[in-house]
């Protein structure tokens, strides 16, 4: 008759993926407010964004897939609610062919709702276009030569905000909402050969390449996953989706951390000599 | 709520639980809601490409403000459809030969400039004035990390002696960095399911479902 540690060892991984489902479901639905701690480099990206003068303008990249939302939607929003607060003007733009304009667009839409801000005035979307390194290049000497128009075809000469924006030299600050290797370009081409100061938020995944950047002075602040999105909202003293997925991100560890010590208790006691399975395992 | 706000949510639950229950067994629902996705990107892309480049960048530099040199980049851009015939494959070298050259040469100077050389000044700063003694001991470590790393990866000379000794402390550096890679992995990836089931609640059960039942 097979023991537990047997039965434990055949689990169907169904059930496991049925626990995780479960402690994920669980804080979503309660509010248990696990405390969220500010990290340097969060309150670093802070500083630097509420350190510029009011009325700055700050390009704003959403070069992220609709895929990694959860993690970088709320920095998006955060950080817009920062910008707006502060009555800074915002270029936004994408180098994801797939939904980051579109999301650039709503989000940016639905927050500047909250602030009363006007489209071409405090805010432009100029969208998507192909080979983001001949992006990051061509908009060093002229942005209309690779944007001529807007996301939604409106020529950049028609709209006031982009009067004042020719090139980087008419940004302060540069924020890179981003999945996927961009900020690498954004750092080794903008910053590194104009000198635009880039902070970012990334996914949880690209997260611990950037602290580098940050070691070196290269990036001004790093936001890393839904963590760094809660930190941000914390900071910005508005708490949204980010801070309440960290109920569920903590007990989702939890869980995870329970599983590996189980499932390594039972490698070690399995493996031993008496073992009912007898099977040595490496 | 609006019918087309409804139906939204509706078709992005409905997408979504079928992609989940594959973690149950492959079946129908999955198949069909995998093959959606990828029909769906390869046409949205193709059309994203054709308005925002070969119509903004091209036709209408071309004919509207009479920017005629950029034929030059069209043509290079037309031999890369000649991969589609076997005879003329060769053709498509030109293009790709073109780009070969200018993505290396841009690449060269953005990693060497604001990649290598950048990052390894970032290791030889001074240990004094940077912020006390922890904020020093760190910075040895980022030293030492660096130069027991890059020992690791020298294959010139059998791992032995001083040297072994010293790409052991390498491997440990690198499986240290594997470990908090995985570790945010893991949070990126329980980020994702998350997102997909604050959708689910908050906007399919709390938003459409409850204002329709």
């Amino acid at each position: 008759m097979p023991g537990i540690w047997d039965k434990i060892a055949t689990i169907d991984r169904r059930w496991i993926y049925f626990l995780m489902a479960l402690s994920i479901l669980f804080p979503t639905i309660f509010v248990f407010k696990f405390p969220v701690e500010i990290t340097v480099e969060a309150r670093q990206l802070y500083d630097a964004i509420d350190a510029l003068p009011d009325s700055s303008i700050i390009m704003l990249t959403f070069d992220y897939y609709p895929s990694a939302r959860a993690e970088t939607e709320p920095m998006s929003k955060a950080a817009l609610r920062h910008m707006f607060s502060k009555d800074m003007q915002i270029v936004t733009l994408s180098n994801i062919p797939l939904g980051g304009p579109t999301m650039a667009e709503n989000t940016t839409r639905e927050i500047a709702m909250e602030f009363n801000k006007v489209y071409g005035v405090d805010y432009v979307n100029l969208g998507y276009k192909a080979n983001y390194v001949a992006v990051m290049q061509g908009m060093a000497s002229s942005i209309e030569s690779i944007f001529p128009t807007d996301w939604t075809g409106t020529p950049l000469s028609e709209l006031p905000l982009m009067l004042k924006v020719k090139n980087y030299r008419d940004i302060s600050f540069i924020y890179v909402v981003a999945d996927n290797a961009t900020v690498d370009y954004w750092i080794s081409i903008v910053n590194a050969q104009y000198g635009i100061p880039v902070g970012a938020g990334v996914t949880a995944v690209s997260a611990p390449k950037m602290y580098a950047f940050v070691e070196s002075g290269q990036m001004t602040g790093l936001l890393g996953g839904m963590k760094g999105a809660a930190e941000y909202e914390r900071l910005i003293n508005h708490e949204d989706m980010a801070m309440r997925g960290m109920d569920a991100q903590s007990m989702a560890h939890f869980t995870i951390i329970f599983l590996v010590i189980i499932g390594n208790i039972g490698m070690f006691v399995m493996s031993a000599p008496k073992s009912r399975i007898g099977t040595k395992r490496d | 709520m609006t019918f087309w706000e409804h139906f939204q949510i509706w078709l992005r639950a409905y997408l979504i639980l079928s992609l989940f229950s594959f973690m149950y067994r492959d079946n129908k629902f999955y198949k069909f809601s995998e093959h959606v996705f990828a029909g769906l990107s390869a046409g949205y892309y193709a059309g994203l490409i054709w308005h925002t480049v070969i119509i903004q960048q091209l036709i209408d530099p071309m004919f509207v403000d009479g920017k005629w040199y950029l034929v030059f980049p069209g043509i290079l851009g037309i031999l890369m459809f000649a991969r589609l015939s076997r005879n003329y494959t060769w053709v498509s070298r030109v293009s790709l030969a073109f780009v070969m050259g200018s993505t290396a040469g841009i690449y060269l100077i953005s990693n060497l400039h604001g990649l290598v050389l950048k990052q390894s000044a970032a290791t030889m700063i001074s240990f004094a004035d940077r912020g006390g003694f922890a904020a020093t001991v760190l910075q040895v470590l980022v030293v030492v990390g660096v130069i027991t790393t890059l020992v690791y990866f020298y294959f010139s000379k059998e791992h032995k002696g001083f040297l072994g000794g010293t790409a052991r402390v390498g491997i440990w550096f690198i499986m240290i960095a594997f470990g908090a890679h995985f570790g945010y992995t893991v949070m990126g990836r329980i980020s994702l399911l998350i997102g997909r089931i604050q959708f689910l609640v908050f906007d399919w059960w709390g938003g459409s479902i409850r204002s329709l039942f």
